[in-house]
């Protein structure tokens, strides 16, 4: 398998002198085309830091970001727009459609912002016909429950075959039921497409087992699960 | 074919999708978009207003200057008097196809007393004019201001200004009125007349403070046979009195007349209107750059309002630009729908002012019209405001960083 992401001893420091706070300190971790990988860690660790550099909505103090063998610190803010749009799919905690659009535009949008369309139209339908959504797609956004809103930002996320889908905390919102529902749907799309997810996430069990676990401690990363961590999850 | 087929289909979809999310954000927001579009309505209806009224004012003298006094050319001479025969002159001009009409006056002034109710009452310095009763009322509307009685007919006939007539104790049609003027060598030429009429015009701008009478019995009493004060030439194209005054002047280069236009000639009357609707004007337009503010805070709180979409479609791609142009695209929806009703607006007040005969002070009937490239430069002008107004915060919603807007996500 290719390496899909590589990060190189990574930091991000916020403020200066005596305010200075390192969230994230000389983290390092590569991950394989089609992997689904957690990265876990408690509130303050710097797991949403990192998710922020990978997904490039923050630029690292230090280090290196390679995403599919491309130097993404070298990029500039319209490059890094670009990349974005065509290499990352975001999936938030919520919140994370356009009000003002429909379902289906949502996930077009993507598609639109790329400007690239010829097709887009029919791999969005069937894209929400893949999360179950067939029916709901001509739905103004913020009429559909948070479940529904979550599996069109899968579909979303999915739309321009990204390299990576980052998801924060995606059933940090949701209950039990649905929270399974949205990670089995993840789960699968990252099989059956053999796309890469990074997922943060609190909610360690629901996810069952998956390719890789990244936890986040104290700024640092480290691959696998640390027993310490568990223990606070349990 | 295949490639232009996909240039224009790129186009539509790159520019398409920012114009739908623009205009989605902004009539979700219905309070801030009528808000908005009223700023550039009231801003555009305003200027329509003033410029029914005041331009019309403006125009409506211009009108009765030009249809009583002055008509569209007026000629006179270095010399108080024009000495070349009427007939000759008027002729030159009645050949000319675009001429309505010539007619030539003479002015004096006049002593006139009257007996009412057997009291003498006298009046001193009021304006004479002589006028030649078959030419005038081709060249001139004053005749239509004779709202009693007639306009002057015969050699003994007067028509009395209505504020003449007041001033006369209260002269009425068939009343004998003693006329003085002093001749050219200062002797008082006396004669009587019998009131033939009463002049009032709407407005005033017509014979109200004047007593009109034939043009020959008045060179006859100023011992000028023949003399003229002035001619009165109306066209039916005004649009032609320069180049028609120009024409005047090459034909007669050995006399000294002088020819103006009505602007030439009016110019002093009109010179204090003309800085007042200037004044309006930019008052106007200092309305307009009120509404651009409020469209400014309008749409800073559309900007403040969509931080997390803003952040969104950052995240998933869209880069400063587009932003800025979903932004740009909301003032252009709100240029575009505030001129279109502010102008509709506009021209229902113009077609109601102009249908209903609007008048000024109830007397004065505004000369109202569609003056379309005022209305066209008005319409495009808030349209440029609008979108102006808009520039400052789409660069703010450019600004916002995705990782600070993803923060409320």
């Amino acid at each position: 398998m290719s390496k899909v992401l590589e990060i190189n001893n990574v930091s991000k420091i916020y403020g200066e002198g005596d305010s200075k706070v390192t969230a994230l300190d000389n983290a390092s971790l590569s991950i394989e085309h089609g992997e689904v990988v957690l990265i876990v860690g408690s509130s303050g660790s710097g797991k949403s830091t990192l998710l922020n550099m990978i997904g490039l909505l923050d630029r690292p103090s230090n280090g290196k970001i390679l995403i599919d063998g491309i130097d993404t610190t070298t990029l500039n803010d319209d490059q890094i727009s670009s990349f974005r749009n065509k290499k990352l799919g975001f999936i938030f905690q919520f919140s994370n459609l356009l009000a003002d659009l429909s379902v289906l535009e949502n996930v077009l949008l993507p598609r639109q912002i790329g400007g690239t369309n010829h097709t887009a139209e029919k791999e969005a339908r069937d894209l929400l016909k893949a999360v179950g959504l067939e029916d709901q797609m001509h739905k103004r956004a913020n009429k559909i429950s948070g479940g529904q809103a979550q599996r069109v930002a899968i579909a979303r996320g999915l739309i321009n075959k990204p390299s990576i889908v980052l998801a924060d905390e995606p059933t940090g919102n949701l209950d039990s039921v649905t929270s399974e529902t949205i990670v089995q749907l993840m789960k699968s799309m990252a099989k059956k497409l053999n796309q890469t997810f990074i997922i943060v996430t609190h909610d360690r069990p629901h996810f069952g087992v998956v390719d890789k676990v990244i936890t986040i401690k104290d700024g640092k990363a480290f691959e696998g699960e640390q027993p310490s961590e568990m223990e606070v999850f349990a | 074919m295949y490639h232009i087929h996909y240039i224009l289909d790129y186009f539509i979809i790159f520019v398409e999708y920012r114009l739908i999310l623009a205009k989605r954000m902004l009539f979700n927001k219905k309070g801030s978009l009528i808000g908005a579009v009223l700023a550039v309505t009231i801003g555009i209806l305003v200027i329509h207003v003033n410029f029914v009224i005041f331009q019309g004012l403006f125009d409506a003298i211009v009108r009765d200057i030009s249809d009583y006094r002055n008509g569209d050319i007026l000629v006179t001479d270095d010399a108080d008097y024009i000495d070349k025969s009427d007939l000759s002159i008027v002729s030159w001009f009645e050949r000319i196809p675009y001429v309505q009409g010539a007619t030539p006056r003479l002015s004096s002034s006049a002593e006139m007393n009257m007996t009412k109710n057997g009291k003498l009452i006298e009046e001193t310095r009021i304006p004479l004019v002589g006028i030649d009763p078959f030419r005038d009322i081709k060249a001139s509307t004053v005749h239509e201001t004779v709202s009693e009685g007639n306009y002057v007919f015969s050699r003994n006939s007067i028509v009395l200004g209505s504020n003449v007539a007041k001033d006369l104790g209260g002269a009425e049609v068939g009343d004998s009125i003693k006329v003085l003027v002093v001749d050219r060598v200062g002797e008082d030429q006396i004669r009587r007349f019998t009131v033939s009429g009463i002049a009032k015009s709407p407005g005033g701008q017509g014979f109200d403070y004047t007593a009109v009478i034939h043009i020959d019995t008045l060179r006859d009493m100023m011992g000028r046979p023949g003399d003229t004060s002035s001619f009165m030439v109306k066209l039916n194209d005004p649009s032609k009195a320069l180049e028609l005054k120009e024409f005047f002047l090459q034909s007669f280069p050995n006399d000294d007349f002088l020819a103006e236009t009505i602007e030439e000639s009016a110019e002093e009357q009109l010179a204090g209107f003309r800085s007042g609707i200037a004044m309006i004007s930019m008052i106007g337009y200092f309305g307009m750059m009120s509404s651009a503010f409020a469209i400014l805070t309008i749409q800073m709180m559309l900007v403040n309002g969509k931080t997390k979409e803003i952040g969104i479609m950052r995240a998933i791609g869209a880069k400063r630009k587009d932003i800025l142009i979903i932004f740009i695209f909301q003032g252009m929806i709100i240029g575009a729908i505030g001129a279109g009703v502010g102008t509709a607006a506009g021209l229902g007040y113009t077609f109601y002012a102009k249908e209903t005969k609007m008048s000024f002070n109830n007397s004065l009937p505004l000369e109202v019209s569609y003056n379309w490239e005022k209305i066209i430069q008005t319409a495009l002008t808030s349209f440029a405001l609008a979108i102006i107004a808009s520039l400052y915060p789409s660069y703010r919603a450019t600004k916002l960083l995705p990782v600070e807007a993803m923060r409320n996500v």
